[in-house]
């Protein structure tokens, strides 16, 4: 149903019984009329001859004729109903007059009284006047309506309420036309901006409810938006990760292959297996790894703030963990990695998988850009009781000074990550300065004393 | 000899993780599912490695059982690099976590970390190769022989002796061992050692290391 005739609907299920309801106070006015106006009638009448008209022949007299010359062309045709005379004590003379009740007695104190009364079976109106003497046959006058014949409707008539009835309707469904109009457009605009996907707003205005809806809709549109947005977001981050993770990890992935199926030849000939090879295919696997962890830190640190923990990290059990993650691989590069810890534990409030793999990358990068016989040294020590300080040094070759310059600018992302060239530091670096941008740590890299590189992450401690 | 249970569902990764084990000495036994435990009778080990990412019992759930009822030290093993679930299994308490993948001698480390009885009291006698410092009565001894040392010597060997096997910044040494009066410095500090190590001979084993400092073998 819509909008307009529910309200027409509405408006006919209130306004018809209204107007009903004055039609027949109206109707009842009339007949209260009617019945005084009767009953002054009936008096003058019976002074004016009726009275001894009736009290000559009371058995008979209906008051008709009147008294007077017959007019002209007969008599009218007689009909049920007239007058009948009764005395004060309701009894009527006239065989034909109904028989009166106590009800009527009323009447004979307020002068008049009018009630349904019922004659040759049938429902009808009369009214009892009481004449200005008592005494004799002719002292109450009971005037009968002759019985409608036809059938009695219960409605009030058609003309009462069908005019009054039909300007209401249209009032409504002329008032109510705007609305409409306002609604149905901004439904329009609201589907055409649906299949936008929520981009265009509506242009619906105004300072009503239909404005208020329009506004309300604009809002909602611009939260589904942003969601939708943060959802592409994500997606386009997952996929990047997926994409990523598959590139890089599949170049390793051959070297290895390519190793292992070297590996497999000789043993099957007999021939010793290089430790080269073998070395190589090592450090490869741990890269492959490595790489891993990072591309699932950058897609975390790219999700932002909400996926990012907040809780207590024991940084000495950290940096245990982070360097025995590569103590494997350190030993069979030969190079010597050692790490100092501090006797009191060093508590800093962060993400322990993040601030771990920045760790980590630190610790990596040192081995993996190192040669044989080269050292590699983790030192956590408390600088004072406000912050702790990081330092991963190490002996190994270093880097080109143009390449540490460029290492050392913020935001950098080298390609070299994807390239695999030994400045292919790149990655690993980034998330650890990520990392420590994100918890407010600070990540320091310069030139190590013998020339390798020595990087340093501090921070402020909390303790717990 | 020490057993240790190990679940994990990988059949490769579980058979390789109980031959490292072996080949370190332990006794091993290994569930290849989460079997609930019974909280009042846990297992006859000394230590768990658990898998947090096992099929049918989650790993936390298993962890959260085991917990109810005893101290065993658990090693949790988890693929995911996800926060919550490290931070959630130490919550439930979980004594340590590795991320895969690992090194075999990382594996045994840790587990060896866990299972060493923590000695609160620090000793008075320290003991490593031909050396013995006993630090109630300052005396050091190399192969029975009693050494003499100076204040500051003592105070070196005996930082190096507390923390045996682990290095010690030269920092902390300068700060914490040296004069302050008398403008302790790290080359002074190299000066203290080298004297140190004429007078300990081949019996103490003080060693540079790289970046650090210095280090006190418990064995050549």
């Amino acid at each position: 149903m819509t909008l307009r005739w529910r309200l027409a609907a509405t408006t006919a299920a209130i306004a018809l019984p209204v107007i009903a309801a004055l039609a027949y106070v109206a109707i009842d006015t009339q007949k209260r009329a009617l019945e005084e106006g009767m009953a002054r009638f009936m008096v003058i009448h019976m002074q004016q001859g009726g009275r001894a008209a009736c009290e000559a022949s009371p058995e008979s007299w209906r008051g008709w004729p009147p008294p007077g010359p017959a007019p002209p062309g007969g008599l009218p045709p007689r009909v049920p109903g007239g007058l009948y005379a009764y005395d004060r004590q309701l009894r009527s003379q006239n065989p034909d007059a109904p028989r009166l009740g106590d009800e009527w007695r009323e009447a004979i104190d307020s002068g008049s009284a009018s009630r349904r009364i019922s004659l040759d079976g049938r429902e009808t109106m009369g009214v009892l006047v009481r004449m200005p003497w008592s005494e004799g046959p002719c002292a109450l006058l009971l005037a009968v309506r002759p019985p409608f014949v036809g059938p009695v409707s219960p409605f009030p008539p058609v003309q009462a309420w069908l005019l009054p009835g039909a300007v209401v309707l249209i009032t409504v469904l002329l008032a109510v036309g705007p609305v409409v109009r306002r609604i149905r457009r901004l439904a329009r605009e609201v589907q055409s901006s649906a299949r936008a996907g929520y981009r265009t707003g509506v242009t619906v205005g105004g300072r009503d409810e239909v404005g208020e809806l329009a506004r309300a809709f604009d809002g909602a549109a611009v939260e589904i938006r942003t969601q939708m947005d943060r959802q592409e977001q994500r997606e386009r981050t997952l996929r990047d990760f997926l994409e990523n993770t598959t590139h890089d990890v599949m170049i390793p992935l051959t070297v290895l292959t390519g190793h292992l199926a070297d590996m497999q030849d000789r043993a099957l000939k007999g021939e010793p297996i290089a430790p080269d090879a073998v070395r190589s295919a090592v450090s490869e696997a741990h890269y492959m790894a490595a790489l891993i962890h990072n591309l699932a830190a950058a897609a975390k640190l790219e999700a932002g703030a909400p996926a990012i923990g907040r809780e207590p990290i024991q940084l000495g059990d950290l940096v245990d963990r982070a360097v025995a993650r590569h103590r494997g691989l350190a030993a069979r590069t030969s190079v010597a990695l050692e790490r100092a810890l501090p006797d009191q534990p060093c508590w800093v409030r962060g993400d322990v998988t993040l601030v771990e793999q920045a760790v980590s990358n630190l610790v990596y990068n040192a081995i993996r850009f190192n040669r044989a016989g080269g050292h590699v040294a983790v030192v956590l020590e408390l600088a004072g009781e406000a912050g702790f300080s990081l330092r991963v040094s190490d002996d190994g070759p270093g880097i080109p000074e143009a390449e540490l310059a460029r290492l050392v600018e913020r935001g950098y992302r080298g390609d070299g990550a994807r390239s695999r060239a030994p400045s292919g530091a790149g990655l690993g670096l980034h998330i650890a300065r990520q990392v420590a941008d994100v918890h407010g740590f600070r990540l320091r890299i310069a030139r190590s004393e013998p020339g390798g590189l020595e990087v340093v992450l501090s921070g402020p401690v909390s303790p717990v | 000899m020490e057993r240790i249970l190990l679940i994990e569902d990988d059949e490769k990764l579980g058979s390789q993780i109980v031959g490292h084990l072996r080949a370190a000495g332990f006794d091993t036994i290994w569930w290849t599912e989460g079997e609930s435990f019974d909280p009042e009778r846990p297992p006859p080990v000394s230590l768990v490695i658990l898998d947090l990412m096992l099929p049918g019992a989650y790993g936390l759930d298993i962890l959260k059982a085991l917990r109810t009822g005893s101290e065993l030290p658990v090693l949790i093993l988890s693929a995911r690099n996800d926060t919550q679930d490290k931070v959630r299994a130490l919550k439930l308490g979980a004594d340590d976590y590795m991320t895969k993948p690992f090194w075999p001698e990382e594996l045994i480390e840790r587990v060896r970390a866990r299972l060493r009885r923590p000695t609160m009291q620090p000793a008075d006698l320290i003991e490593a190769g031909g050396l013995r410092v006993d630090l109630a009565r300052r005396e050091v001894e190399v192969d029975g022989r009693a050494v003499e040392l100076t204040r500051v010597e003592f105070e070196l060997l005996a930082a190096l002796a507390r923390r045996i096997d682990a290095p010690v910044t030269r920092r902390w040494l300068v700060e914490n061992v040296l004069d302050p009066d008398r403008e302790g410095n790290e080359r002074t500090l190299d000066v203290h050692v080298s004297r140190l190590r004429k007078k300990l001979g081949q019996g103490g084993l003080i060693e540079t290391v790289w970046g650090i400092g210095y280090r006190l073998r418990e064995r050549a």
